[in-house]
This record gives structure tokens, C-alpha cells and sequence, in this order.
């Protein structure tokens, strides 16, 4: 019985996945109660990790095919929506548990609401992964950035800084949402068809209209994703959001929408008549996102702009990996991704740990004070920073390689120079945590031990490049699955 | 099909919609005049969906988000009122800076 039922959730993994978080959702704020909605919003959000890690280890390491759904909301797996999904899903998980840790910086009347918002969050990006069309992947990305907006304005209830993050985030992300509508109409004209697969498939008879579409909607999601110039958001809403806003908006906000455009690029790379056009735009957005984030980084004087604005750069090596266009690119631009959900949990948690450490002298000898957050800071500083044997020097290499590989020597050079800078920006924080000593101003308050599990696994994440043959093995056939043919 | 030029020139209108929605929505010094912005933009969105004749589906999740965004920007409007005593988007900047910790000299 049981297993048959296991059997039945395997075969329909896609969709439970998906719509795990909402259910979970649904009862955290039926139940009222702040720890009792924490437990429920736990619980679904291992159900969705576990069935989501499931689908990616039986089709990317096993090789075994998983189904479509269509069971009312259409839902399709390929490589890139399998591992991301996979990846985003445990992420949620384990920022869902840490959540517990900073449950009393609000009303316990609108506790759940918070929980159910990091849950709506999550599963929006969830579902905008395995979306099979437009019209799917635009409902469940504004899904997911309306509740990271709303939950960037419950930072209010600390710091009323918190709003204009809020507001800004409304102004952006509006703006992201319409560009998504626009773009998605000129593709479904262009291309004659609403199915984000059909891109490579279907006889492009308007290659004019349905570029614009896919950059319109590349555009938007770089919106979402914080991609640098379009940030403008970023330093108000991360600067003074507060621990729920980089538990949502940081860790899983910015992973996501990465990632999806990571999707909808392999998608459009594989299309002969808009693949130049598209890896073109990639490219120019990708070289300047690095170069600006890097330059804001080294100038940021607080853990969260910092930490948004060093990943606005990192996400800007992502896209030009992805403007390859080829299973290479796309393996590298997964590993790069990775990197970034990592070192993001352990900045954002770490720094949430630490009481938000709004300012970099609340840094000052938490190695001493907190010796587990001051670990996970170190170890996404080091991942910031492409220290050898990290995850993101993994990453990057790779991404090095496939850029050589078709000549593209200036986008190693790319690559060399924001890892340079992020040893700069990287090594104050590395600096501060284990080299200074803490002042009456930092006394830091005490961790939470709920946050401890989010902590660990993004130290251990971080040093998946000592030992990364399965890592390797999974992104390889997530870019095979993805490119098909394509080289 | 290619395009017709009304349908162009339809596009057209949509894309100034929501330049001009954009423009408002980042650069206006009013909060409500930002949710203004949004909603023009998101309009823009819905009249290049029209345009296209896009199914029907995916015009009732634009104006649903449409929707959600006024709501959601209504209230922290309200909020911001409450807490600054005005929605001037210089005056939230400015007392936001004051607020700002400062780092010490080390």
C-alpha cells in the first residue's frame, strides 16, 4: 500500500513538487499558531525538496525518463528545470527551517503569513522551472515576487526602511511582470506557438518578433533576478529588508530567476533564427552586470548590499555561460548558479544570524562570537571570491574552458576579473570575521539552532569542487538533455 | 503570419504604454504616482496581449497581477504614510539615510 503510493507520488513528482509549498501555505495560515505554522510550512517544504531531488536524481544521474504533467497545470522536465528545480527546492527547505530562528522579529498574529509568503515564494519559482509554457512560467514568477514583495515590506515591523525597500521592489517588479505579458504575446505570434520548447522545434515565421519577445522576457526576469543595471531595487530591499526579505527575495528570489532565464536561454540558443540575437543580448547584460556589481561590492559598507550587489556580478559570468549556447555553456552556467545559492544562504542566513548586520563592523570577530555563522560567512566569502576547491572556482573554470573553447577569450578575461575583484570585497569580509576584534556596537545576538541546518549545508555545498564527479555527471546531462544535439 | 501595419502600429501604442509606465514607475517622486507607473506599464502589457490575440488565459493572469500589484502597492502606500508621515520618495530617501548606522573608524 504504502509503496504503491510512493509509487504514485514518484510518477506525478513534478507536480507535488509544485504545489507542495502552496498547500503548505494554505494550512500555515489556517493554523494560526507562529511554531505550529512553522512545523506545517517544514514539513511541506521537505515533501517538495525530497520529491523535487527525487525527479533530478532519477532522470540526470539514473538516466530514467520522467513524464509530463498535465493534470490541469502543464508541466514538462527537462535538464535545466530538473536540476535547478532540485537545487531551489532543497534551498527552500532549508531556509524554511531557519525561518524558525527569526519567527519573533514578528507579530505572532502575522507569523504564518510570513511563512506561507517564503513557501508562496519558493513554490512560484518552482513551478516557473517546470512550467511548459509562458503562460505558466509569467503566473508562477509574479506569484513568486509578489510574495517576496510582501514579505520585504513585513520587514517593517523592525525597521520601516523596510518599505521603500517594498515599494521599490513594486516599481520593478511591476515593470518585470509587464515586459514578461508583452514578451510573451510577441513570442506566441512569432513563433506561433506558447510552448517554451517549441522555440527550438517550431518554425520561427517572424525571427524579428519573437527575438524581441525573449528579450523582453529575458529582460524582466533580469529584473527578478537583481542582474545589474536593472537592480534597482537591490540595495533598499536587501540594506534594510531584514532577515525574512534575504531569507526570500536573497536565497531563493535571486536563484530562481536566475536560474529560469538560464532555462528560457538554452530554450532560445537552440533556435537557428533567434540564437545570435539572443546570445548577443546575454552577452552585453552579462559583461556589464559583472563589471557593475563588482565595482558596487567593493564599495558596499553593509553584509546584505554587499552580498546582492556580488551577486548581481556572479550572475553576470552565469549569463555569458549561457550565451555559449552549448552543453557546456549550460553545465558551467548550472555550477555558477549553484555557487550563488550557496554562497547566498550563507551570507544571508549568516548575516540574518547576526541580526541582519546592517553595517560590516557588526562583522567584527563573529568567527569568536558565533563561530558557526562566522564559518558559513567565510565559506560564501571564499565562494564570492573562487577560492580554490570552492564550488564557484569549479564554476568558473568550467565556464573558462567552453569560452576558450569557441574563442571567446574576452569573456575569460570576464571571468579572471570579477574573481579578482571578488577576492577584494571576498577578503574584507574573511577579514573581519576572523580578524578583528568585536566592539561594544557589534555585540551580536545569539543564533538561533534552527538556522544551523541552512548554515551546514551551505558550507558543504561550498566544497562540493573538492570531490565534484557526481556534481559534474548531473550538470553534464542536464545541459545534454537540454541542448540536445548541440555540441 | 507576418504582422499587419495597424497591428504594428497597435504594438506600437502598447510599447509607449509601457515606456511611458516604466518611466513613471522609477522616476516619479510620489509613491502613488510609482503604483501609477506600474499599472500603466501592466496596461501596456494587456493591450500588446489584445493586440496579439493572445488566449484568454494569459490576459486574466495579467490582469489578476495587475490587481495583485494595486492591492499589495495600496498598502505599503498606506504604510509608508503611517510611518514617514508622507509618500514623497525624497523625504522616505532622506530619512532613511539618517537612519542609516554608521560605520566607526577603525
Amino acid at each position: 500500500m504504502n509503496a504503491s503510493l510512493l509509487e504514485l507520488a514518484r510518477q506525478h513528482a513534478l507536480l507535488l513538487a509544485v504545489i507542495a509549498p502552496f498547500i503548505g501555505a494554505a494550512l500555515a495560515v489556517v493554523a494560526g499558531h507562529a511554531r505550529v505554522s512553522w512545523a506545517i510550512s517544514v514539513l511541506a517544504a521537505i515533501c517538495s525538496a525530497v520529491l523535487a531531488i527525487d525527479a533530478g536524481q532519477r532522470a540526470l544521474i539514473n538516466g530514467a525518463p520522467i513524464a509530463d504533467s498535465v493534470e490541469g497545470i502543464a508541466l514538462r522536465a527537462d535538464g535545466v528545470a530538473l536540476f535547478a528545480a532540485a537545487w531551489i527546492a532543497g534551498a527552500l527547505a532549508v531556509t524554511t527551517i531557519a525561518a524558525g530562528a527569526f519567527l519573533r522579529q514578528l507579530n505572532p498574529r502575522v507569523a504564518p503569513l510570513g511563512l506561507a509568503l517564503v513557501l508562496c515564494a519558493g513554490g512560484g519559482w518552482i513551478g516557473a522551472l517546470y512550467a511548459q509554457d509562458w503562460l505558466g512560467l509569467i503566473a508562477a514568477a509574479s506569484t513568486a515576487w509578489i510574495a517576496s514583495v510582501a514579505l520585504a515590506a513585513f520587514g517593517a515591523e523592525r525597521d520601516r526602511a523596510a518599505l521603500n525597500g517594498a515599494m521599490r521592489m513594486l516599481g520593478a517588479g511591476g515593470v518585470a511582470c509587464a515586459l514578461l505579458f508583452f514578451g510573451a504575446g510577441l513570442i506566441g505570434r512569432g513563433a506561433g506557438s506558447l510552448e517554451i520548447a517549441a522555440l527550438e522545434s517550431a518554425r520561427i515565421f517572424a525571427p524579428g518578433l519573437t527575438l524581441t519577445g525573449v528579450g523582453l522576457i529575458l529582460a524582466g526576469l533580469a529584473i527578478q533576478a537583481g542582474i545589474a543595471p536593472l537592480h534597482l531595487w537591490g540595495g533598499a530591499a536587501f540594506g534594510r529588508g531584514g532577515a525574512w526579505m534575504m531569507l526570500t527575495a536573497g536565497v531563493i528570489g535571486i536563484a530562481g530567476a536566475l536560474t529560469v532565464i538560464v532555462r528560457v536561454a538554452a530554450h532560445a540558443m537552440a533556435a537557428p533564427a533567434i540564437a545570435s540575437g539572443v546570445a548577443a543580448g546575454l552577452v552585453a547584460l552579462g559583461a556589464i552586470s559583472a563589471l557593475i556589481g563588482s565595482m558596487q561590492a567593493i564599495g558596499a559598507r553593509s553584509l546584505p548590499r554587499l552580498a546582492a550587489y556580488a551577486f548581481a556580478a556572479q550572475a553576470g559570468c552565469v549569463l555569458i555561460s549561457a550565451a555559449l549556447g552549448s552543453q557546456a555553456g549550460i553545465a558551467a552556467a548550472l555550477v555558477q548558479a549553484l555557487a550563488i545559492i550557496s554562497s547566498a544562504i550563507a551570507l544571508f542566513v549568516g548575516s540574518a544570524v547576526m541580526g541582519g548586520a546592517q553595517s560590516l563592523h557588526a562583522l567584527d570577530g563573529v568567527g569568536r562570537r558565533a563561530p558557526l555563522a562566522g564559518a558559513a560567512i567565510t565559506a560564501g566569502a571564499l565562494g564570492l571570491m573562487g577560492a580554490p576547491l570552492t564550488i564557484t572556482f569549479l564554476g568558473r573554470w568550467r565556464m573558462i574552458e567552453a569560452a576558450v573553447g569557441v574563442g571567446w577569450w574576452w569573456a575569460a578575461c570576464i571571468a579572471i576579473a570579477a574573481l579578482l575583484a571578488g577576492v577584494f570585497y571576498g577578503g574584507r569580509l574573511v577579514e573581519r570575521v576572523y580578524f578583528r576584534r568585536s566592539s561594544a556596537v557589534a555585540d551580536a545576538q545569539a543564533g538561533d539552532w534552527c538556522a544551523a541546518p541552512a548554515l551546514i549545508a551551505a558550507i558543504c555545498i561550498t566544497l562540493l569542487g573538492v570531490e565534484p564527479s557526481l556534481l559534474l555527471r548531473a550538470v553534464g546531462a542536464a545541459g545534454a538533455m537540454i541542448m540536445g544535439g548541440a555540441p | 503570419m507576418a504582422p499587419g501595419w495597424t497591428m504594428v502600429a497597435e504594438l506600437a501604442i502598447a510599447a509607449a504604454l509601457l515606456a511611458l509606465g516604466a518611466v513613471m514607475a522609477w522616476s516619479s517622486a510620489n509613491a502613488a504616482k510609482r503604483l501609477a507607473g506600474v499599472q500603466i506599464a501592466l496596461l501596456g502589457g494587456c493591450v500588446a496581449l489584445a493586440v496579439i490575440e493572445a488566449p484568454s488565459t494569459l490576459m486574466l493572469i495579467a490582469i489578476a497581477v495587475a490587481l495583485a500589484h494595486v492591492a499589495l502597492g495600496g498598502a505599503i502606500i498606506v504604510r509608508l504614510q503611517e510611518a514617514y508621515g508622507g509618500v514623497e520618495a525624497p523625504d522616505i530617501d532622506s530619512a532613511d539615510k539618517q537612519s542609516e548606522p554608521v560605520e566607526p573608524d577603525s
